[in-house]
């Protein structure tokens, strides 16, 4: 591809479009002018409504020798001179002016630009070919070319220079292979009369040159159209185009690669067609070339249905003014989907209680709440909630499975100082963007200073980079430690300059030696330290990602400005990851899903309201309360769980509450105050509560059931929400819960004892349970089943203790 | 959607106004499969998997390489089979003298070199779609053990999938839905204690007590259920589990199968006095009443560091114990029907790092697979004489799912559906090793 001789004169973009007079299609672009042979162009084709018809299109040269033209409207040029292309769509069509300009005499293709994008295109380098390591029957490339100087010298020199043929370049196995004149095991990838072919064959007649460094580079690659609607089942033909630092743009969409977020809702080919499938939603469309990459956003509208009453019943925006509101109606609207109805009281207050402090309401605070009729008694409630000591082991417990390490590594003690320091963070409110920064330059001793135990068992500069990357950023640096992320900006150098701020930690005293290292270690700055490059060897000074090299004294801590960085107003990945990981914790699901993925190619599915919450975050010194408090006051958050017609498919778009089981440790605890006895941990206070637990080394039956993390599992596992035949036949047969049903300490025992009526027994366990109070019909078949089985009153309360529990409306927040 | 008959069905959407996706896509489906599966006729009941978490070394297990240097050999030393010509290395000689039993697959190779990237490749036969992290707990497919019980179904009583004493990371049903998750059966059989817990009334509760609570459920349970699948409620799926539990209680079958206790003194010998061995031997209860698949997930794998004195201490009970499995199966008569197979995320490294342990490597690992008419004393595929990376006859876990389909009788070719209408393929290339379908 020959960036630098081509000059496309008319515009390629959509601002170039122009109406024919013949037909109503629009040709993008209106007439070509190509230089030299082998170039290559997409035509696209609009109807007059402006939509995609290129894939209905029948494309005709009237002159092949000039130029040739495929079945998709991928125009080729020939030899030199002027013709047309004749674009048809049934009866409307439509010409295209063609000329094709001489070469420069004295061009040849370079490797870098000219070969390295045609064997990424046809994946040669790809994971599952010879990109992989150690490479595919002994040859091998670098996974998506990241590394041009070991390509190259790959295809030339490796095995004695057998892949390349210079005497007569037709006879090259690099070529023989590829085109399946011989037998290769990926197929035949470049047909003999492909352009493709081609340019590789014309490299090595001009004798395999290097690109040089000081000729343009591709600065960036845009995709056309950039944001789309489409109806189910249509299609669309993209083009991709690639900005060159000398100005000049060139069409490269047939050697980019295209890949879609989500390929049930939209798929898209080689050739960059993408057709939409018959559900609703919205789907990142990305295009990769050389490094670059660039996204489409299709939007697929849920199709509006002719029924008036359906229409007429169904809300189209959530009835509010809070941002948040605001920016999931708009987004509702675009879809086409419609927010179910506001919860029931007892729904909101059983979720808020469970969502912020990870318990259930007493008995009084339901029947206050309940009662109560105050307009504000959702954000009084909040309130409230997040002054209680609950609350920071609640996050504390969250954030320990991030950072949790295991016992058997760093030691016990260290283990405990750290979970003090995070149930002392949340207590304090200590400010998130401070959180981050003593966690990232953590100093002092694993005895004192909690959040040095992070360091403790990170002790690598490049363990530590993943993690801060991942918890601060959101961003998985962790692929771009040994290759180039294809879908992300980062490549190895920006990881080992970001390794590079890690490369001053002093430590003293008792390091890791396994099986048991108990003892204190210190940590504190060195005087030096090197981190080098993992390929290069080069030793690698610190860079923010995407930023300036930073110089250090000795004095100066380069985590102290690393720090700084990550946590200043003006990196937005900061506050957006942590908004984000929030968001998911409350809402089900984050705006960017997986929490710790965010990249331009996986986009939130709610732009304008992560930025929104991302600067609110801000704009509140990054107070976590604010945040919690913004998100559980807003009617969004309140939605009910049960779907309508027009959102039982939405799982993205917060067009309802999605229903979710609480972690094992809240879990616990709520069985524990249903039932008013509390679980005896060992090795911890009599009376303590699961959330307070700071290790899984105090044994629970219940917790492991119920998928608390094992940090010594070898290797460590995450936490585990999925619901289990285990689970469902510990909560109906555990001997501990047994216990707890039956035991004289036990509310069963208690409510039989006492003097109260059995309608009231009844409706406490409700709402002790459920929050809520039973219905007339609930209670009266309840009755119906002690009076017809004359139970005595205990056994019938702990049966009906025993049958709430066992019920998804306990083990589920709805 | 790429499946290229789609064009000619109705579509999804279609077949759901219309009430007939199930009936449609099953159909279609095993219309498709109906010839494929004429010409393949199941050779194995069932499957137990043992699961080596973290990556067993191919070096000190099945492919000793004797002739490499000292930094890649290590420190044991190989020994001769009971099958002329193949050697295993040190501290698996009970395994050795009965080479003829099984067979060794040396070809297996990969692109995903950490755990939960390695276990989600082995265990589903597809890569995971985006790159994960180490400690990752992924599904992206459904697991082999989950496609067995939603494809053979379960025995009366008794859930068709079991991992003991947990699931491994990627061991979950994905799309296939909660009643394919596996029973999951922990604490330690070698206990004198031991019961698969929960599985029964506790022992203080009459019989009479039960039905009392079952009729209280089911008047107190009044919870709103999203039953179409698109809007995923977690409700329907505790339901199917609460279901399959009662199941479990009511089952003589199961309870029987649970019962190790009933197993002679010196059968639990031989199968030696740990975890492992009770874990294999209930294992071969379970077989016996009808499990499809069982895995066993054996943690400890990973070494990293000191692996040549971890090994020495760890080799000889996971010999003794596979080697007993299998003459036991093999004396019931009942090695035709039952697949044996070990295996882990990858193999490691061939140079011994500075703690004397060996790192991650997909390029090479050994993989044993015996029973289900796999041909006894076969090595299928070898690697370079360094054992760098899978040389000959190169296979893909692709290859190596297709195969345990096949031999269950199951077309790895088949399209799955999930909820949301969108196809997938068992395994996306269905190949199987053709020298292990005997």
């Amino acid at each position: 591809m020959k960036f630098y001789f081509t000059v496309v004169l008319f515009a390629l973009f959509s601002s170039g479009l122009v109406v024919a007079q013949s037909s109503n299609l629009k040709i993008d672009p209106a007439s070509i002018e190509l230089k030299g042979q082998g170039e290559q162009i997409q035509i696209r084709v609009l109807n007059s409504k402006g939509e995609d018809v290129t894939s209905d299109c029948q494309f005709k040269s009237l002159n092949i020798q000039t130029v040739k033209v495929s079945s998709r409207g991928q125009v080729i040029s020939g030899f030199a001179g002027q013709t047309q292309i004749e674009v048809s769509q049934g009866k409307l069509f439509e010409l295209v002016p063609v000329k094709i300009i001489q070469a420069d005499l004295g061009f040849s293709p370079s490797f870098e630009k000219d070969i390295q994008p045609i064997l990424t295109r046809y994946s040669c380098n790809s994971g599952s070919c010879h990109g992989k390591q150690r490479g595919q029957n002994g040859f091998q490339l670098s996974l998506l070319g990241f590394d041009n100087d070991f390509d190259f010298y790959s295809l030339t020199s490796e095995s004695r220079g057998r892949r390349i043929f210079p005497a007569s370049p037709e006879n090259s196995l690099l070529l023989k292979k590829a085109s399946g004149q011989v037998p290769h095991g990926g197929g035949k990838k470049l047909p003999q009369d492909g352009n493709a072919y081609a340019q590789i064959l014309s490299w090595l007649k001009s004798g395999q040159l290097r690109t040089q460094s000081s000729e343009p580079k591709v600065e960036s690659i845009e995709i056309f159209p950039s944001e789309v609607r489409l109806t189910p089942s249509s299609k669309l033909q993209i083009k991709v185009v690639a900005r060159l630092s000398n100005g000049i743009s060139q069409d490269v969409t047939h050697l980019a690669a295209f890949q879609s977020s989500e390929s049930v809702l939209a798929s898209v080919d080689a050739d960059g067609l993408v057709v939409a499938g018959p559900l609703p939603g919205e789907v990142a469309v990305m295009a990769r070339f050389m490094e670059k990459f660039s996204v489409l956003m299709v939007t697929m509208p849920l199709p509006e249905i002719n029924s008036e009453i359906v229409k007429s019943n169904l809300p189209r925006r959530i009835d509010s003014q809070h941002f948040i509101d605001q920016l999931i109606s708009d987004k509702l609207e675009k879809l086409g989907l419609s927010p179910s109805k506001p919860a029931l009281d007892h729904t909101y207050l059983r979720r808020v209680y469970l969502d912020l402090i990870g318990r259930l309401p007493t008995l009084e605070e339901s029947r206050s709440w309940l009662a109560d009729t105050a307009s504000d008694k959702k954000e009084k409630l909040v309130l409230k909630l997040l002054e209680r000591p609950d609350y920071s082991e609640f996050w504390a417990n969250k954030w320990a499975d991030l950072l949790r390490p295991n016992p058997y590594h760093v030691g016990m003690k260290a283990v405990f100082m750290l979970h003090t320091w995070l149930r002392d963070s949340f207590r304090k409110n200590l400010p998130y963007d401070q959180f981050a920064r003593q966690i990232i330059s953590a100093e002092g001793s694993t005895f004192r200073d909690g959040a040095t135990v992070v360091v403790r068992d990170k002790r690598q500069p490049d363990e530590l980079t993943t993690v801060i990357s991942r918890l601060f950023l959101g961003i998985r640096l962790e692929c771009a430690k040994c290759h180039h992320h294809p879908f992300e900006v980062y490549g190895q150098d920006d990881f080992y300059s970001f390794a590079a701020f890690f490369g001053r930690i002093g430590k003293k005293g008792n390091g890791i030696s396994a099986p048991i290292s108990g003892g204190e270690e210190m940590f504190f700055l060195a005087k030096k330290g090197d981190v080098k490059h993992l390929r290069t060897g080069e030793v690698m000074k610190p860079a923010p990602l995407k930023g300036k090299v930073m110089e250090f004294s000795e004095s100066e801590d380069p985590r102290k400005a690393l720090a700084a960085w990550i946590t200043s107003d003006e990196n937005p990945m900061f506050a957006k990851a942590a908004v984000n990981r929030i968001w998911a914790d409350l809402m089900g699901r984050g705006l960017v899903d997986p929490v710790d993925d965010l990249r331009a190619t996986n986009p939130s599915s709610n732009q304008a309201l992560l930025d929104a919450l991302a600067d609110d975050f801000r704009k509140h010194h990054y107070d976590i309360k604010h945040l919690l408090y913004t998100i559980t006051t807003s009617k969004a958050y309140g939605l009910s769980s049960v779907p309508n017609e027009r959102n039982k498919g939405d799982t993205r778009n917060y067009s309802r509450h999605y229903r979710n089981r609480p972690r094992a440790e809240v879990l616990l605890d709520m069985v524990c105050d249903v039932t008013g006895v509390a679980e005896n941990f060992p090795a911890m206070p009599a009376g303590s509560r699961a959330m307070e637990m700071w290790t899984f080394r105090s044994a629970s039956e219940f917790l492991d059931s119920f998928g608390r993390p094992d940090p010594n599992q070898d290797p460590p596992c995450e936490r585990s929400s999925d619901s289990t035949v285990v689970q469902a036949l510990h909560l109906m047969n555990a001997k501990s819960i047994q216990a707890k049903i039956l035991s004289e300490e036990g509310i069963a025992f208690k409510l039989a004892a006492s003097p109260i009526a059995m309608e009231l027994a009844i409706e406490q366990l409700y709402l002790s349970c459920y929050c809520r109070f039973p219905a007339k019909e609930e209670r009266d078949s309840v009755l119906n089943i002690v009076k017809t089985k004359s139970q005595p009153r205990k056994q019938a309360l702990e049966d009906l203790l025993w049958a709430l529990i066992n019920s998804p409306e306990f083990v589920l927040v709805d | 959607m790429k499946n290229p008959i789609s064009k000619y069905l109705p579509s999804r959407r279609d077949s759901l106004i219309l009430g007939l996706g199930g009936l449609l896509g099953g159909g279609f489906t095993s219309s498709l499969q109906a010839k494929s599966l004429a010409t393949n006729k199941a050779q194995a009941k069932s499957v137990i998997l043992i699961w080596l978490d973290g990556g067993p070394t191919h070096y000190e297990t099945f492919d000793p390489k004797p002739n490499a240097p000292v930094e890649i050999r290590g420190s044991f030393t190989p020994i001769s089979t009971k099958v002329p010509g193949v050697q295993f290395s040190q501290h698996l000689p009970q395994l050795a003298s009965i080479a003829d039993k099984f067979a060794v697959i040396r070809s297996v190779q990969h692109d995903q070199g950490n755990h939960g990237a390695g276990n989600h490749y082995m265990m589903t036969g597809a890569p995971p779609r985006i790159p994960v992290g180490c400690g990752a707990f992924v599904s992206f497919h459904p697991s082999m053990g989950s496609v067995v019980s939603s494809e053979l179904g379960a025995p009366p009583g008794l859930p068709p999938y079991f991992s003991m004493p947990s699931m491994t990371r990627s061991g979950g049903p994905n799309f296939l839905g909660a009643k394919h998750s596996p029973f999951v059966v922990d604490g330690s059989p070698n206990s004198s204690s031991f019961r698969v817990r929960d599985v029964t009334l506790p022992s203080n509760l009459d019989g009479s007590r039960k039905v009392n609570r079952d009729e209280m459920r089911q008047a107190v349970d009044k919870f709103v259920r999203f039953a179409d699948k698109q809007v995923g409620d977690p409700a329907t799926a505790m339901d199917e589990h609460y279901r399959q539990g009662l199941d479990l209680m009511r089952s003589p079958e199961a309870q029987a199968a649970f019962d190790i206790q009933r197993e002679s003194d010196a059968v639990r010998e031989t199968y030696g006095r740990n975890d492992l061995g009770q874990r294999a031997l209930l294992a071969r209860r379970l077989v016996e009443a009808g499990v499809p698949f069982i895995v066993l997930n054996e943690g400890g794998w990973d070494h990293h560091t000191k692996i040549f004195p971890t090994l020495e201490k760890r080799l000889p009970t996971l010999d003794a114990t596979i080697a007993t499995l299998i003459k036991d199966l093999d004396q019931r008569g009942m090695l035709d029907t039952t697949m044996v197979l070990v295996l882990g995320e990858f193999g490691r490294t061939p140079q011994i790092n500075k703690d004397g342990g060996r790192d991650h490597w997909s390029n090479a690992m050994s993989i044993m697979m015996a029973g289900g008419g796999t041909p006894g004393g076969l090595v299928v595929g070898a690697t370079d004489k360094r054992g760098y990376a899978a040389s000959e006859r190169v296979l893909t876990p692709e290859n190596f799912s297709s195969t345990i389909y096949y031999k269950l009788g199951i077309d790895p070719a088949k399209i799955l559906y999930a909820p949301n209408g969108r196809p997938s393929h068992i395994v996306s290339i269905s190949e199987p090793i053709k020298e292990l379908m005997g």
